[in-house]
């Protein structure tokens, strides 16, 4: 068993430096790649830190009708919780409503104490929901429920601003896999070429009655190594990299009102991402071109 | 050790290689197989080696059908059966103990038993003295040598040789068709494929003349002589 896994990676290191240019090249169209999906996870990544802590921070206020008796209030707000993409139901009374209005104008809210007595403001419910980018629409829903009179979610600014970055989100997701199956492709093309240079080899393999799986195995050992090799730069890039832009912003976008990944565990977990791309990128492309030859002759 | 019958291969260009081919070797012959080119010699080898599959009819080697093996049985039906050709196809990046411990390496033999092996069977071709040669530091018939060392070095039962002396000289030609003597010896049984009908008539073997697909006369050993 251990003598042939070093026989198998013996001839995958054969192979690379026999084939150097070869390899140079496949390992370059892997590193270049590699970059690219590391700036675009680490984009990701921090687009989606702030698309939650968007969505953490908004909420919905939604007023009561007055008519709606202090009994009933439970039953309220057990139907505004039922609404599809209604995460929680906080319910605020007039006084603490008063509070938060009075705390929102800061020094100059204590004006408002007067309201004390004889305070104007309705009950209301603070409603927190699942997904961001439907705000508007959940609020729609809320705002059918009777009993209700109003319901403000903020505009629709926010709400525009997380679906833009949720685009983002998904645009990365897209380009991601794309330029992965682009490296799959670049990795395996690159390989049959350097089957193709040893048609003789593995002819002669063949004919002294090698199995398919050991004629296999050191390409698809080259394949994951090329891979590796392609990723070394990129990881130090999302590591180093992320690092210096991470303390040049000081971890904070839009003067502290966004915050970035902290480096770690964030650009260590790129950095195993990528190891794994390159395992899985070297891993399949030699194996799809390999087959390939082996199933064109007998 | 052999034994085909009633084989016909056609290819799909529609090129009718083998006509009702019908023979037996048994085990420790040394056959030559004879025929201008186009009267399916290749073929003949081809199929033995498991290489093509007849279109009809049976190719049995040594018990196995080989015409019915499946796609993942070939290898372990070709570590039973050695194959040396015209032009050599040896690994030049090797040196002539590693192109024959080749044979024995992607068949996963122990290192112990390869170097033993190897040893014997340099012994054999006569070439211990260029262990650490390259291929093209050896003339045609030292590299043919090393084929067949490659070929005999697993103790196959069967040795198929596919114009073994077709690049060689005349002195070489012999050289090799006694070395394929010796090996026979030993117990394999050999099919030699050839144009040489010098050989053919020096070392005088059971001959299967092939014509267009058909077998045109198969002599027994000392039977046959060709028009040189």
């Amino acid at each position: 068993m251990f003598r042939l896994i070093g026989r198998h990676f013996k001839e995958a290191f054969q192979g690379i430096f026999r084939h150097f240019g070869m390899a140079v090249s496949c390992v370059m169209a892997m590193t270049f790649m590699l970059l690219l999906v590391s700036f675009l996870t680490l984009l990701i990544g921090n687009v989606t830190q702030i698309t939650r802590t968007l969505e953490d921070d908004i909420k919905v206020f939604v007023k009561i009708d007055s008519y709606v008796e202090e009994d009933k209030i439970d039953t309220l707000k057990g139907r505004v919780e039922q609404v599809s993409g209604v995460k929680s139901v906080e319910y605020s009374d007039k006084d603490q409503e008063l509070d938060r209005f009075i705390e929102g104008f800061g020094e100059d809210g204590k004006l408002f104490e007067i309201f004390r007595e004889d305070n104007p403001l309705s009950r209301a419910f603070i409603v927190e929901i699942e997904n961001g980018y439907s705000i508007s629409e959940v609020s729609r829903s809320i705002a059918r429920v009777d009993g209700l009179k109003g319901v403000d979610f903020g505009g629709t600014t926010t709400e525009e601003f997380i679906e833009v970055l949720n685009s983002i989100r998904k645009g990365g997701y897209v380009v991601v896999l794309a330029l992965t199956l682009l490296a799959i492709f670049l990795i395996s093309n690159t390989i049959k070429i350097t089957i193709y240079n040893r048609n003789r080899e593995i002819g002669i393999m063949r004919q002294v009655g090698a199995s398919n799986s050991y004629i296999r195995q050191p390409f698809v050992i080259e394949g994951i190594f090329l891979g590796l090799i392609g990723a070394i730069i990129p990881v130090l890039t999302s590591i180093f990299g992320y690092k210096a832009l991470y303390d040049t912003w000081d971890g904070q976008l839009i003067s502290g009102m966004l915050s970035l990944q902290p480096v770690n565990p964030f650009a260590y977990q790129v950095s195993a991402f990528l190891l794994l791309i390159a395992v899985v990128i070297g891993f399949v492309g030699s194996f799809i071109s390999v087959n390939k030859y082996l199933r064109w002759s007998r | 050790m052999v034994h085909l019958q009633n084989v016909y291969k056609v290819y799909k260009n529609g090129v009718n290689a083998l006509n009702d081919v019908t023979l037996d070797i048994a085990e420790g012959e040394f056959v030559y197989v004879i025929g201008d080119t186009g009267s399916g010699k290749s073929t003949f080898i081809k199929l033995l080696d498991g290489e093509e599959i007849p279109t009809k009819g049976i190719v049995e080697v040594n018990g196995i059908n080989v015409g019915k093996l499946r796609f993942s049985r070939v290898p372990l039906y070709r570590r039973n059966i050695g194959v040396v050709f015209q032009d050599y196809r040896l690994l030049e990046r090797k040196t002539v103990y590693e192109n024959i411990a080749f044979a024995l390496e992607v068949i996963n033999k122990p290192k112990a038993e390869i170097r033993q092996r190897v040893r014997e069977v340099l012994e054999i071709i006569d070439l211990t003295e260029k262990t650490k040669s390259f291929p093209t530091e050896l003339s045609g018939g030292q590299q043919q040598r090393v084929t067949i060392g490659r070929a005999i070095a697993n103790n196959p039962k069967l040795l198929i040789c596919d114009e073994p002396t077709g690049n060689l000289d005349p002195e070489r030609s012999n050289e090799i068709v006694e070395l394929l003597e010796r090996i026979n010896e030993r117990g394999t049984t050999i099919i030699m494929v050839t144009h040489d009908m010098n050989l053919v008539n020096k070392y005088r073997k059971r001959t299967i003349k092939l014509d267009y697909g058909h077998i045109v006369s198969d002599s027994k050993e000392g039977g046959y002589i060709a028009n040189v």
